[in-house]
């Protein structure tokens, strides 16, 4: 499986492997290099904080000229976040540039943990609440955390 | 004498012989190229019997301002053999000792002049000082009326410039030898008298023999007589030819007034000297003016245009001395001038890949393919994957790769910055003599890639290069490739010493 590997994941991979990004942990699968097992840590003052999130992030055979895919498996209560896990990310879409690599798309992921953008949603009800109620929403969000993300 | 003159304005007839022009006399007849010496990574300097009348003698040195030896390209080992080149006993006595006046490098060639750099046609020309002097100084000057029976004219031995004035008034310029000066004939023609063979300059990649149709450089195109102990070198429009004869034709412009005889060739010689020396550290991005220098080397306001019959005015306050950094254009080709003074300042060879060696030990690696990139010292054909490309508008570096390209275009997406530009292969720029500076090469011309300093590559955008007939434009001087956009260059972004 490996021999087909394109340097550049190669690369990505011992480096992510050498020098971990803080908060987040991602390790190709061991049948399969292209996908990743990846866990970020809630960020500090966030609703997410304390929790420990899954997602699963997967190299598409044109990458890196198209985005990795990615999806939380761990449930979350965020306005750019779905019930499945997509994630609304300009970066993993339109915005994409092969010039990005798994280390900046898990800091962007991060990054959104920490500023959730209800103006741009992909959950429309947590959104609403977001920005009708943001105490209500970050409570919820808080509980989520606590409920799905502590613990396992 | 069938034709006695009929007016002499210069006491009489002078006593001059006219046996010999130069020192050597017989010497080495046809273009005695004389080389000896280590010759460096493609810009030996070559010197033919200047005039066919000395010894033509002089070195080969390594190029640059007299530091250190060059890595020996091996190219160079098979060139030397040309029939017409010898190994002379005089050139051997010179060695590195010899007085250097200075260097012509025609802009538009890194380093050599394919497909083979040698003989009197280089990319570069070196002038030594003689082993024995062939400069000419004027003599007298007096009319007749048929030039082609003139006894200076039909002496093959006699230096002399005949102005046709009118079919049956000439005037005639005698030159006789002048132990104090070499001189040094540039023009198209492989003739003897011409010391240094330049052709037309095709701009952009070099690759093999690309020959301009019509070719607008004359055959006897200039001289530059130099002082052999003030080592001061003057420029002259026209050279002598074969019999040692410059005509200036009836439909030249030309001029008589009480005290000179002068003129100008059809294409002209145009100079720029620098207003602050290229090389002094406050020296950049001034540029001086375009002139034209006439037969007799007086300098003259621009014409018209190219080859119109109407001479510029004349300029009183500047002369036809040669500074370091003044521009020659030969209508077709443009030469650089570098003292012997200024390039004991410049960079050699070595300092460039030293510095193209620095970059390319930070790892430069392409953002797309995190695969490491190598400058390469010469522009090559194949497609490597070690290959920069730079993206223009933006100045990042990186290998190649499909992603943000727009088809049948050279238009691509940056992906740093998503700036939408054209994109090149980066190649140093390794021509020493084109550099105003030292350090990195950090910059690359638009659109060519020709890598250079900072200083250097903002200096060439600032100067404008005649262009055809008329017009001026910058241009890479590594290549003549004309500059596009503004400000005609890029500050290059590397992605470097991350691991």
């Amino acid at each position: 499986m490996a021999s087909g590997l394109p340097k550049r994941i190669i690369k990505e991979t011992q480096r992510l492997m050498a020098e971990p990004v803080p908060g987040i942990s991602a390790k190709p699968d061991e049948s399969n290099a292209r996908y990743f097992h990846v866990v970020v840590a809630g960020p500090e003052s966030s609703p997410f904080e304390g929790g420990v999130f899954k997602l699963e992030l997967f190299l598409p055979e044109e990458y890196p000229m198209s985005a990795p895919k990615v999806r939380f498996m761990t449930k979350i209560y965020h306005p750019n976040i779905d019930k499945l896990g997509r994630i609304c990310l300009d970066i993993l879409k339109d915005k994409w540039s092969p010039a990005l690599q798994i280390r900046t798309v898990l800091l962007s992921i991060q990054a959104l943990l920490s500023a959730p953008n209800p103006d741009d949603p992909l959950a429309n009800d947590v959104a609403e609440l977001w920005k009708v109620n943001e105490p209500e929403a970050i409570r919820i969000a808080r509980e989520w955390t606590r409920t799905y993300a502590m613990g396992n | 004498m069938p034709d006695p003159p009929i007016v002499s304005d210069e006491g009489g007839n002078g006593s001059s012989s006219s046996s010999s022009a130069g020192g050597g006399g017989v010497g080495v007849g046809g273009g005695g190229v004389v080389v000896v010496g280590l010759c460096g990574g493609g810009v030996g300097g070559v010197e033919a019997g200047g005039g066919g009348a000395s010894m033509g003698s002089s070195v080969i040195e390594d190029s640059g301002g007299g530091i250190g030896g060059l890595t020996q390209s091996p190219r160079h080992h098979h060139s030397h053999h040309h029939s017409h080149h010898h190994h002379s006993r005089d050139g051997h006595h010179q060695g590195k000792s010899a007085v250097k006046y200075g260097e012509l490098i025609i802009l538009g060639y890194n380093g050599h002049l394919p497909p083979s750099d040698r003989g009197r046609r280089r990319s570069k020309f070196m002038l030594f000082r003689r082993q024995n002097f062939n400069g000419v100084k004027e003599d007298r000057r007096y009319t007749v009326r048929q030039p082609q029976n003139t006894q200076a004219i039909l002496n093959n031995q006699q230096h002399s410039i005949s102005y046709t004035m009118s079919r049956n008034q000439a005037v005639i310029v005698e030159y006789k030898p002048d132990p104090e000066t070499d001189m040094f004939q540039i023009g198209r023609s492989s003739e003897p008298p011409i010391d240094f063979v330049v052709m037309d300059t095709v701009p952009g990649e070099k690759h093999g023999e690309a020959k301009v149709s019509q070719s607008t450089i004359s055959r006897f195109a200039c001289r530059i007589i130099a002082h052999r102990t003030t080592r001061e070198a003057r420029i002259y429009a026209a050279g002598f030819d074969s019999s040692r004869n410059i005509f200036l034709g009836e439909k030249a412009t030309k001029w008589q007034n009480c005290d000179e005889m002068d003129g100008l060739t059809t294409n002209g010689i145009l100079i720029m000297h620098p207003i602050a020396n290229p090389m002094d550290e406050r020296g950049e991005g001034e540029v001086g003016l375009w002139r034209e220098v006439s037969v007799g080397g007086g300098v003259y306001v621009l014409r018209e245009s190219r080859s119109s019959a109407q001479r510029g005015m004349k300029v009183e306050d500047e002369d036809n001395r040669l500074q370091d950094g003044t521009l020659i254009d030969l209508c077709g080709a443009t030469l650089l001038w570098r003292s012997a003074e200024g390039l004991v300042k410049s960079p050699t060879k070595r300092h460039l890949e030293q510095m193209l060696d620095e970059l390319n030990a930070g790892r430069p690696q392409c953002p797309v393919g995190l695969n490491t990139l190598v400058i390469p010292r010469k522009e090559t054909l194949t497609a490597s994957e070690k290959q920069p490309l730079a993206y223009l508008n933006c100045g990042h570096v990186q290998g190649l790769h499909q992603w943000g390209h727009e088809k049948d275009s050279n238009v691509r997406t940056c992906p740093m910055c998503l700036m939408v530009g054209p994109v090149v292969k980066l190649c140093m720029g390794i021509e020493p003599a084109f550099y105003v500076d030292i350090g990195p090469p950090t910059f690359c011309f638009n659109p060519c890639g020709h890598m250079a300093t900072e200083k250097t590559v903002k200096y060439w955008a600032s100067v404008p290069i005649p262009h055809g007939t008329n017009g001026f434009q910058a241009a890479c001087p590594f290549c003549a490739t004309a500059l596009e956009g503004h400000p005609g260059y890029s500050r290059l972004i590397f992605q470097d010493n991350c691991d």
